[in-house]
């Protein structure tokens, strides 16, 4: 922490900045990396031990050990795991496409199901091989809920089981050592949070440049959360309601998914006790405005009191998803415009308008 | 003077003006001038050149958002306007801007150009709006201060993007996109009919070779080329993003156009999208780079043994210097790429942080 003490602060000149802070010792740009780091490790952590937790859970229901919903609400807890780390693919997760190995959406043609179905068709009898060679469509979650939660497959039926637990054990035995690898490339000290948090090093010239970072990672993750609502409620398609093309339709758990990514996403901007980000926008009327807009979003997704496939044929239930879908484009904007503004932080370029 | 003279002007001896004197002098002080376009963050965009150790040259606010940058014989520069846009800057090397050429009636350019040898011709793609996407190639006069347009050439291809000389054969490589855009748009038209293809046309302007690759949704885009014209092209794949495609092609001297060889880690870190290339002469080293996948990456160009896999947020510009490459971002630090040691060391550049768009040209 910085140490400066309330002595030394009478002696100085006062900045608005510091004045606003009283006698708290202002937090440093390290110590605001550092806290915004340690949540992130102890999450990627979080979601490989719930990986390896679903690992197992599919090898203990294919050996009858287990009965189905013990499984698909472990699936539902990786899945909440994984959805809280959408605003943070920062570092080894979003390397190599790795986060596609994990979850793939959108899948606007049925690509999971279809590839499900002819990957055991070529392979009855599929083994952990098959799977690593396979494309990323089938190795992850989606691929899972598919298996677990769709209308047309029955796994307490002994026949539909056997045709399935093949793949379904390959899959979990994927995302624990993917999740596992991820966890483990953050620790240490030449993982991710060291480099992310120590800078100068090869990767991070500076701590503007972790913390420019941190932040396009937080504003991408809202770009994708704010479609992943867009889409189903039919902002692209004029309004229609697309209810099979959300995340993770199946198991019904889209919302769940957000505000699982909404929660990452607050706790990183931090309050009046805890370090974020919104102590480098400290004196800046943007950290007020997206204290409020938190407030707010938080506000309209509390009023969704049921799942997304129930609450998109209702008219009161779109009004309400179309309500939190606002909050969300003002949050997102506040944070792509007016915070990398005050931060200093240059979003996308090359990468979402090159030629 | 005929459509055979104009590129007969380009050719001879071209390697001086296209590769090679990109070099820091031997202590360390980055002697070179480089060029690039750069935008801010309030959308404005300038032309810019500087000092690699950091020093401005000029930063000159121009209207249109430009993407490569031609050195010229006089130390200046011409700056060429990205798709949709119609306007070549030429700047002195005080950064005076001595001339603004606007492309034709239905044309616009593609942000390339290149320089005959004798520096007294341009030759830029450009789009046939009125037949969208048609490619064809600009030829333009150089006087001292001013730009002349004077003939037409087509590009035997759609969406036409970077032009190169091959130094030893003297024939000009184009990268036809393959995609179809409208006079004022970026909206790709044709994703389902794209005709991408390499074409290489000779000194008297007949067309040598056209070459296509596997995948009908994979653009050429960039290029680089080797003394020795080996020819290296990067591709930027409109299709899904879990389809497993090569996206960078290989032409070596007398041998028809194949994949570069990359494993799977490398190509997965690509996110389907290349942006520049360079390739260091001396170490014979190929580098890219990956502003999707926010990745540098480098082979070696004989072998494809890999160099380097580096991650750089939104790296854009890359040219070769003596120690291995420096690198530009959009985003980010720009930086220097050390290629002599036993593994790379990467340290950042003292030049400004972020908005500096596709390519850099040392000169």
């Amino acid at each position: 922490m910085n140490t400066i003490s309330c002595m030394m602060l009478s002696t100085l000149a006062l900045s608005t900045t510091l004045a606003l802070t009283g006698c708290e010792p202002t937090p440093s740009h390290a110590d605001i990396n550092q806290a915004l780091v340690s949540e992130l490790e102890s999450s990627y952590q979080a979601w490989a031990e719930s990986s390896e937790q679903l690992a197992k859970a599919s090898q203990q229901f294919c050996a009858d050990k287990q009965p189905l919903d013990s499984l698909q609400t472990q699936w539902r807890t990786t899945f909440e795991h994984w959805s809280a780390l959408q605003p943070a693919q920062i570092g080894p997760i979003a390397e190599h496409n790795r986060a596609w190995q994990v979850q793939f959406w959108p899948d606007k043609k049925n690509l999971v199901a279809r590839q499900v179905n002819a990957l055991l068709q070529a392979q009855p009898k599929l083994e952990q091989a098959h799977l690593e060679q396979a494309s990323v469509v089938l190795q992850g979650l989606s691929a899972a809920e598919y298996l677990l939660f769709d209308a047309t497959i029955d796994l307490t039926e002994n026949s539909q089981k056997t045709r399935y637990c093949g793949l379904l054990s390959a899959i979990g035995q994927h995302q624990a050592t993917l999740a596992r690898t991820v966890s483990n490339e953050w620790a240490g000290d030449t993982g991710f949070s060291a480099l992310l948090s120590k800078s100068p090093n090869a990767r991070f010239a500076d701590e503007q440049e972790s913390t420019a970072e941190l932040l396009r990672s937080q504003v991408s993750g809202l770009e994708l959360m704010k479609k992943k609502l867009a889409v189903p409620v039919g902002k692209l398609t004029r309004d229609i309601v697309q209810p099979y093309q959300a995340e993770a339709w199946r198991a019904d758990a889209s919302l769940q998914s957000l505000r699982a990514g909404l929660h990452t996403l607050r706790t990183l901007w931090g309050n009046e006790h805890t370090l974020g980000l919104r102590n480098l926008a400290q004196g800046q009327a943007v950290q007020a405005l997206i204290d409020q807009q938190h407030l707010r979003t938080e506000q309209a997704f509390a009023k969704l009191k049921q799942p997304l496939q129930a609450l998109l044929p209702q008219e009161s239930g779109r009004g309400l998803l179309n309500k939190a879908y606002a909050e969300l484009v003002d949050l997102h904007r506040l944070y792509e415009q007016d915070l990398a503004r005050a931060l200093n932080v240059q979003m996308g370029f090359n990468a979402h308008d090159g030629d | 003077m005929n459509r055979r003279q104009f590129l007969a002007a380009g050719i001879a001896g071209l390697s001086a003006t296209t590769i090679g004197h990109w070099l820091i002098n031997q202590n360390g002080t980055p002697a070179a001038t480089l060029f690039s376009a750069r935008s801010n963050a309030q959308g404005q965009h300038f032309a810019c050149a500087w000092r690699l150790n950091g020093e401005p040259v000029f930063e000159r606010q121009i209207t249109q958002r430009c993407h490569d940058i031609l050195p010229l014989p006089d130390g200046g520069a011409l700056f060429i306007a990205r798709r949709p846009g119609t306007a070549l800057y030429r700047f002195s090397a005080n950064g005076h801007l001595l001339h603004t050429q606007r492309a034709s009636a239905d044309r616009h350019y593609y942000g390339h150009a290149v320089l005959s040898q004798d520096g007294h011709w341009i030759y830029a793609s450009e789009n046939d709006t009125r037949d969208p996407g048609r490619g064809v190639i600009g030829v333009y006069r150089l006087s001292d201060t001013t730009l002349s347009k004077e003939a037409e050439l087509s590009t035997h291809g759609i969406g036409p993007h970077q032009l190169l000389w091959l130094p030893t054969s003297g024939l000009l490589a184009i990268a036809n996109g393959g995609i179809r855009t409208e006079a004022d748009s970026r909206q790709a038209m044709n994703l389902g009919h794209m005709q991408a293809s390499l074409v290489l046309l000779s000194a008297d302007g007949r067309l040598v070779s056209q070459e296509t690759l596997a995948e009908p949704k994979n653009s050429l885009r960039h290029m680089a080329v080797a003394a020795d014209d080996t020819l290296v092209c990067g591709q930027q794949y409109m299709g899904p993003i879990e389809d497993r495609v090569d996206l960078l092609a290989i032409k070596r001297p007398n041998q028809p156009l194949k994949p570069f060889p990359v494993l799977a880690a490398q190509r997965q870190g690509m996110q389907q999208y290349t942006a520049s290339l360079a390739i260091h002469e001396q170490q014979r080293v190929l580098a890219v780079t990956l502003p999707r996948g926010n990745r540098v990456q480098a082979w070696q160009l004989d072998s494809g043994e890999l160099v380097l896999d580096q991650a750089l947020p939104d790296c854009a510009g890359i040219a070769a210097v003596e120690q291995g490459f420096v690198v530009s971002s959009g985003q980010s630090r720009c930086r220097l790429i050390d290629l002599q040691g036993a593994t790379p060391r990467i340290s950042a550049l003292t030049l400004p942080a972020g908005g500096w768009d596709n390519h850099w040209r040392l000169s």
